[in-house]
């Protein structure tokens, strides 16, 4: 059920600006890589790449030996993979279960029509990410960041991924969060879950990697064991650099 | 679909109330009524769109033209009987309004809105210009078939059809469909980032949008008997659906209901005092305080002061 | 011929003018000013106010036009603007209520029918079978002061760099030190002077009426639009190619058809390209 991404060569220019340059990995199916990189190395850019929300320059994207790179953002979801945003923006005038259920919706006008919505599949969503039931009836703008973190993670897996890609999950969070979330992506990778993990916080995610792989300016710099990367001349230099 | 025995109750109670008014009212009001139902019909329409997408659309009217149009020439010029051309009408206008406004979807926000102006603006030049001996040019046409005779069945009629438009657009609009599409206009990225096709969606809103105004286009033509091009596409035409929908509130559908009846009703009050075009300047002015005041519309400074005087008595 | 080159310059320096100052707002503000038509109009009626129903000089009446415009742009930017906080859906919509608003205001002052504007400066001039009344060829001058002293004013005063910085990146300029609110406020109110004069021109050469600013809005917004938002370049030449598709339209196909091809033009790049022709690719 572990879903294999691999990227072949991947460019993508803004102008004249490269954003993506010549940067190809595998994550194989239930392995948990670690994306690392200073502000503006790129990552994010990757991730919108593999979703389809920014076409690239040149190069290939596959999941199961597949080349997704023609599909549009919905048919790669349904290919298997989904994404969080480093930004959290729920649907701001929607309870927390009606934003997990446009994640549970299926992609048929007709289906959302004669099917209603799945209450029980909802709370199940909300609950595994540690959301208390009191809280799906809330609006977003009443839930704390940690929560607002949650509440994307259970959208993004009402999509039932076999890969995620999580954009600083950790971003904003205090100590005890940081400890929810990792608990969950522990049991998910548990449960073999393929993941690409995007974290400013080196420290949270070590523990939550198989490997890791760090960029800066768009170029792949170092990949490999966690603490090989981070011994990494031009990955300290690259970190130094933007500090 | 979480439907309650109130909402039942509440939708009973509104039907009712509006079939027995004319038994209440003057035939004067019931005409101003007839507009309010049209108006609340557009108002609808409008709001499938752009109140639940945030696509604004500035151009409505070229929807409405298109189905009012059709019609207007099937049974003027071609001597085909209402029962066909209003179908036929309606069918054009979804497929019409498909073709043009289909490229536009792509793009966002004012472009979006630009286009939509910019398109009504072409229908009226074109209507004009293109095969006056079937538009009537200009001047329009007049002496078409009407579908009743008399303020009271016009009454009746209206109020069927809008009350069945807006039942059936607040059942639709309670399932799945109306959440991904509110969610559309919240945030586009991750409804797409949620596995769910934007275009398709965006393309549903549209037709349906397209269904109501094609549907009350065609009839309300053949309701008044007459269609003017100057009067159908607007900017004051435009600007009334809009505010009809905004000042009731957009993305739901008693809002514009309530919007067009309370605007239609403004308008007619105003009337003795201001008999003019002016009546249009306190009309925009309080539709601009208003708005600014809420933007989210009268249904929710309602509920806001629901919720007030709820914490109000729970204090006591 | 001759004819034809002259009017389309003529129309197209109008159009030029109507345009460059919803291009101020549109690349410096970022919104899209629905009641941008309203200054033409409140600006022809102002003229027409002072100028011919109160008789001052005409001069007078066109620096009035240009004063009330002044206003009026920065009342909206205090009054609808700031409030809404760059919610865009909101202030389209509040400045389209706006401008039906000062539409009405303008019926309940003047009444409904339209006026004729004596033209600024009488008399005609032939050239070659085309008669050019003065006051268009007025106009098309004085568009094309108006637009080299602003296309002066952004490029080399310490204001005009400060516009072209916030409609470049209101953050990177707030950073540098400058204030986009009040930048804001003062392209507000150049754009609404503009507008105004803009008005009185375009009403002396059409006419004066109630709906006259519908028109005139969306041919701004396309030229705009089409030019590509912010560049000053892009708006003059489109200016002329709208100016002289209308000019050539009437004269070799038929004159009912003139606004029929611009609305197709704004259409179609619009959605083909809607960065514009010569734009960047933003918003
Ligand atoms: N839509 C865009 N248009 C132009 N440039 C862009 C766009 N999106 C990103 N960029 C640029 O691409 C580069 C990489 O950005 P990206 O957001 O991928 O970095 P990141 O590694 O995620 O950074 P951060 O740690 O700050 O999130 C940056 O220089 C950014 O300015
Ligand atoms: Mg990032």
């Amino acid at each position: 059920m572990s879903a294999k991404l691999e990227i072949r060569n991947l460019v993508k220019r803004f102008g004249g600006l490269v954003a993506t340059n010549d940067v190809s990995f595998t994550v194989e199916p239930g392995q948990s890589i670690g994306l690392i990189g200073p502000n503006g190395a790129g990552k994010t850019t990757i991730f919108s790449q593999i979703m389809g929300e920014h076409q690239q320059s040149s190069g290939d994207i596959l999941i199961d030996e597949n080349e997704i790179s023609r599909l549009s953002t919905p048919q790669r979801i349904l290919a298997g993979v989904s994404r969080t945003y480093q930004v959290p923006r729920p649907f701001s005038d929607m309870s927390v279960a009606e934003n997990i259920r446009v994640g549970l919706t299926p992609d048929s006008i007709w289906q959302m029509i004669t099917r209603g919505p799945n209450p029980d599949r909802e709370l199940e969503l909300a609950e595994s990410v540690g959301l208390a039931e009191e809280q799906l009836a809330r609006l977003p703008s009443e839930l704390s960041m940690g929560d607002l973190r949650k509440l994307e993670m259970a959208r993004t897996l009402a999509t039932a991924p076999r890969m995620m890609l999580l954009d600083e999950v950790f971003a904003g969070l205090t100590v005890n969060e940081i400890a929810v979330i990792s608990k969950l992506v522990q049991s998910m990778r548990d449960d073999g879950m393929t993941f690409l993990i995007v974290s400013h916080d080196l420290k949270a995610l070590e523990p939550l990697v198989d490997e890791a792989i760090a960029i800066n300016q768009g170029q792949l710099i170092a990949e490999g064991s966690y603490s090989d990367v981070m011994a990494d001349k031009a990955v300290r230099a690259s970190y130094l650099g933007a500090e | 679909m979480g439907l309650r025995w109130h909402h039942f109750a509440l939708w009973g109670l509104f039907a009712v109330t509006l079939f027995v008014l004319p038994e209440f009212v003057s035939r004067g009001t019931l005409r101003t009524l007839i507009f309010a139902n049209f108006l609340a019909i557009f108002a609808i329409s409008w709001d499938t769109l752009s109140g639940r997408t945030g696509y604004i659309s500035f151009g409505h009217p070229f929807l409405i033209g298109i189905g009012a149009y059709t019609t207007a020439i099937l049974t003027k010029r071609f001597d085909v009987a209402m029962e066909i051309s209003i179908p036929i009408a309606v069918i054009a206008t979804m497929v019409g309004g498909l073709i043009v406004l289909l490229p536009a979807l792509r793009i966002k926000g004012s472009y979006f809105a630009l286009v939509t102006l910019a398109m009504m603006e072409l229908i009226y030049q074109l209507v004009q210009v293109i095969r006056p001996d079937l538009t009537g040019g200009t001047r329009g046409m007049s002496g078409l078939p009407t579908l009743t005779r008399g303020a009271v069945n016009g009454y009746y009629m209206s109020v069927s059809l809008m009350l069945a438009i807006a039942l059936t657009t607040w059942l639709v609009m309670r399932t799945r469909l109306g959440t991904a599409l509110s969610a559309i206009g919240m945030n586009e990225e991750a409804v797409s980032g949620s596995g769910l096709s934007v275009t398709k969606l965006k393309m549903a809103a549209f037709l349906f949008s397209a269904f109501i105004a094609g549907l009350g286009g065609a009839v309300y033509i053949h309701y008044l008997g007459s269609i003017a091009p100057r009067a159908l596409f607007d900017i004051n035409f435009v600007f009334t659906i809009i505010v009809a929908a905004l000042i009731g509130g957009a993305g739901t559908t008693v809002g514009p209901i309530a919007g067009a009846f309370f605007l239609t009703f403004l308008l007619e009050y105003l009337r003795p005092y201001l008999p003019g075009a002016e009546r249009y300047m306190v009309y925009s002015g309080l539709a601009l305080i208003l708005y600014m005041a809420q933007p989210k519309g009268m249904w929710e400074l309602f509920f806001q002061g629901i919720a007030k005087f709820d914490r109000l008595g729970r204090r006591e | 011929m001759l004819q034809v080159l002259i009017q389309g310059l003529l129309l197209s320096g109008l159009y030029a003018l109507i345009a460059v100052g919803f291009t101020l707002i549109f690349s410096v503000g970022r919104v899209l000013n629905l009641a941008y038509g309203a200054y033409l109009l409140i600006g022809g009626y102002t003229y027409f106010y002072f100028s011919q129903q109160l008789g001052l000089p005409k001069f007078a009446g066109v620096a009035l036009a240009g004063i009330i415009g002044c206003a009026l742009g920065i009342l909206k930017f205090q009054l609808i603007v700031r409030p809404l906080k760059g919610n865009h859906v909101a202030i389209e919509i509040s400045t389209l209520i706006l401008a039906v608003f000062l539409q009405s205001v303008v019926i309940f002052v003047f009444g409904d029918s339209s006026k004729i504007l004596l033209p600024i400066i009488p008399g005609v001039e032939r050239v070659a079978g085309a008669a050019i009344p003065f006051s268009n060829l007025f106009a098309a001058i004085a568009s094309w002061v108006i637009l080299i002293s602003l296309w002066l004013f952004v490029r080399s005063t310490h204001m005009g760099r400060a516009m072209q910085a916030v409609s470049m990146d209101a953050k990177g300029a707030a950073i540098s030190g400058v204030d986009a609110t009040k930048i804001n406020m003062f392209t507000w109110a150049l754009s609404g002077t503009l507008g105004a004069i803009a008005g009185v021109f375009f009403a002396s050469y059409t006419q004066l009426y109630p709906g006259m600013w519908v028109a005139p809005l969306i041919i701004a917004v396309a030229v705009v639009i089409v030019g590509g938002i912010g560049s000053i370049i892009g708006t003059l030449i489109v200016a002329h190619i709208v100016g002289f598709l209308e000019i050539l339209t009437s004269a070799y196909i038929a004159p009912e058809l003139r606004g029929v091809f611009t609305m197709l033009l704004i259409i179609v790049i619009l959605v083909w390209r809607p960065s514009g022709l010569f734009g960047r690719e933003e918003l």
